[in-house]
């Protein structure tokens, strides 16, 4: 069984290393994908369009203003005396934010009386109304209590959150939720076109008249193309960290052990996918139907505890959500390996299930 | 001699369609065991059954003193198999593919015995090309000697010479009569009748049953009786028209521009076929006594409408 484990393992690698379109799927994709979602997650919170009414045009006022766009969050992209002016750049979408000083915004503050600034937030879309809430928040939150942002008013307005820090830390905590997704693509559509490539070009009928058994033929598919990904997990971190500053508090040795059980995981479900299609087509189908709501329902980019409580305790079938959970923890927060044992439990438990299928799929294919 | 392939009414059905229809026979150790039949008479679904890859509707098969059911690991490791479509690693050199074979039959020292294959198949100069870029005949070679690396006791080739030039396919087969000699049984299947000669004995499938079995010799004797006519340098049509009415005829079968003709023991000679055709107004035909073909003898089994259709 070893030696033809190896033999099959060898075979794969010099498939792979001969097939140019192959490593480039496998390498460079990855890469330049975490570099361009890093910075596609970064900008989404940043430089949100703004329009600063100024109606006191005061010293104080001027100084907020500059202040507010001094960390990058908003932009001030229009300036104004008029609400209505305002208000229709808002409508139209050139601006995201409105803020709104009102004459006699020094004179108020300067003689200790409640003065109020208004903001309103466009929140067509929640995460950029979020941030820019939170970023005006923020800053009136710190000046001090003789500030208070106006209640809420006008056509949409998000309560700001003064706790919230947006920014890097968004995408800091985005960026676990994209390695593991990168990895699921990658290696389940590899896996899905393995065993169905092998059975349209014919070279899989010569692999069953051999005596290999059912577990060594999956294992040799699962085996060549987990280290693979490894070698994507080491480039994906090591751009996030570099690149995105993101923070390595666990043991990098839970990292890769859980990374192993997730790329098992992610395999076996594509070489199942592979053992019921005819054709590579069908297998890259049959992937996608997979990869889609296998994203969707990870948490990469809506909480899972934000899903009704039946798709919530669906996504227990998810191993993405629970790889993303783990590496968020593992990574962001130092919880150790063992700390998160029912995410642990319910990834290895998939994996193998999802292993065992796969062999008795291709036993039967042999039958 | 003893038996390593006996069969028992094997039979494989593919919904209402009965592919193979409980097919009986045995083939002894070091034989060459010819399969012959038309596309689709089942030929490719018994080896396929024989090989492990596909299980039996019905009936028992020993192969190499397994039961191709409950062992079939067993069977699998004592058996090479060469498929009708290429079924190595296209993208790989042909060393590779060697190796990777020599691995998964985790045969003994398998660096030498790759050496020795290389060799014996002459594919030493091309150990370092890519598979697919190799002419047909040497592609089928090498996929020979990945189906011998593990010196199996039985060999099955499906259709090993389809689309081979005639001289890859004499070369092909002076290394199947060197493998029967040295103890290995060759299961084959083929297309061509030349070929089918050099088998010691052959199976004759007609829409899934087997219609004959025996040696080529006994074969032309018992289902092609009598004698047979080569008629050439005349008008085709017209001659077998003429020669199909003649009493003593039993058969006309065109073969190209001429015909065979079949003549029933004590029938007509020679001469009384020429008297026949410058009678109807065709001379100057040249006739000449032959051995039946085991083309002939195919078209003698199959039903003669669709004899005629093959020919």
């Amino acid at each position: 069984m070893r030696r033809a484990l190896n033999a099959l393992i060898q075979k794969e690698l010099r498939q792979t290393v001969r097939d140019r379109r192959m490593m480039v799927l496998l390498i460079a994709v990855p890469t330049i994908q975490i570099i361009v979602f890093g910075f596609a997650v970064d900008l989404e919170v940043d430089r949100v369009p703004t329009v600063v009414v100024d109606q006191d045009r005061s010293v104080e006022s001027r100084r907020h203003v500059r202040r507010l766009f001094a960390d990058g969050t908003l932009h001030l992209r229009y300036q104004t005396q008029d609400t209505q002016e305002a208000e229709r750049l808002l409508i139209s979408g050139q601006a995201n934010l409105a803020l709104i000083f009102p004459s006699g915004f020094q004179r108020d503050q300067l003689c200790g009386r409640p003065t109020q600034v208004q903001a309103v937030v466009d929140g067509s879309d929640p995460n950029r109304g979020r941030s820019a809430g939170a970023a005006v928040g923020g800053y009136f939150g710190q000046v001090g209590p003789m500030l208070r942002i106006a209640p809420p008013s006008g056509r949409v307005s998000v309560e700001p959150k003064l706790s919230f820090n947006p920014g890097l830390d968004t995408a800091k905590f985005m960026l676990p939720g994209i390695i593991g997704v990168l990895l699921l693509l990658i290696t389940t559509i590899v896996a899905a076109m393995g065993l169905a490539r092998e059975r349209q070009t014919g070279t899989l009928e010569q692999l069953m008249v051999t005596p290999m058994a059912p577990t060594t033929v999956i294992l040799g598919k699962i085996l060549p193309f987990a280290g693979f990904g490894f070698l994507d997990l080491s480039l994906a971190l090591t751009a996030a960290v570099v690149i995105f500053d993101m923070p390595t508090r666990g043991s990098l040795i839970a990292v890769y052990a859980t990374a192993g059980i997730y790329l098992v995981a992610t395999l076996s479900t594509g070489l199942f996918i592979s053992t019921i299609s005819r054709t590579q087509q069908q297998a890259f189908l049959g992937g996608f139907l997979f990869l889609l709501p296998a994203v969707l329902l990870s948490g990469m980019l809506t909480p899972v505890r934000a899903m009704p409580a039946w798709l919530e305790l669906a996504t227990w079938l998810n191993p993405v959500r629970h790889f993303i959970e783990l590496l968020r923890a593992n990574l962001l927060a130092d919880a150790g390996f063992l700390e998160r044992w029912p995410n642990l439990l319910a990834l290895s438990l998939y994996g193998l299930f999802m292993t065992v299928l796969s062999i008795s799929r291709y036993r039967k294919t042999l039958e | 001699m003893n038996t390593v392939i006996e069969v028992r009414d094997l039979t494989r059905r593919f919904g209402d369609f009965v592919a193979v229809d409980r097919v009986s026979f045995h083939v002894e150790k070091g034989e060459i065991f010819g399969y012959l039949g038309a596309n689709g008479a089942g030929k490719s679904t018994t080896i396929r059954m024989l090989c492990g890859l596909l299980a039996p509707t019905e009936g028992v098969a020993m192969v190499a003193g397994h039961d191709i059911r409950d062992d079939a690991r067993k069977v699998r490791a004592a058996i090479g198999y060469m498929s009708q479509k290429f079924s190595l690693y296209l993208d790989l050199p042909v060393r590779a593919n060697l190796e990777f074979y020599a691995g998964a039959y985790e045969i003994e020292s398998p660096r030498k015995r790759v050496q020795e294959i290389l060799e014996l198949l002459d594919l030493e100069v091309h150990r370092d090309q890519i598979t697919g870029a190799l002419p047909g005949g040497t592609r089928q070679r090498l996929g020979l000697g990945c189906a011998l690396l593990h010196r199996p006791e039985i060999v099955f080739l499906d259709e090993p010479t389809a689309g081979v030039d005639p001289a890859s396919r004499r070369d092909f087969w002076r290394l199947i009569r060197s493998l029967s000699r040295e103890g290995t049984t060759v299961f084959v299947t083929t297309h061509y009748m030349d070929e089918a000669e050099y088998c010691q004995r052959i199976g004759l499938m007609v829409d899934g049953r087997l219609a004959a079995l025996d040696t080529p010799r006994a074969l032309k004797r018992d289902l092609v009786p009598g004698r047979m006519f080569r008629v050439s340098n005349v008008d085709e049509r017209a001659s077998r028209a003429v020669l199909s009415g003649m009493s003593g005829v039993v058969d006309v079968q065109p073969f190209g521009t001429r015909l065979h003709v079949r003549v029933r023991p004590g029938g007509p000679e020679a001469p009384d076929l020429g008297k026949q055709l410058s009678q109807a107004g065709l001379s100057g035909a040249e006739i000449e006594e032959i051995e039946p073909t085991l083309e002939d003898v195919f078209l003698a089994v199959v039903d003669p409408t669709k004899g005629s259709a093959a020919a």
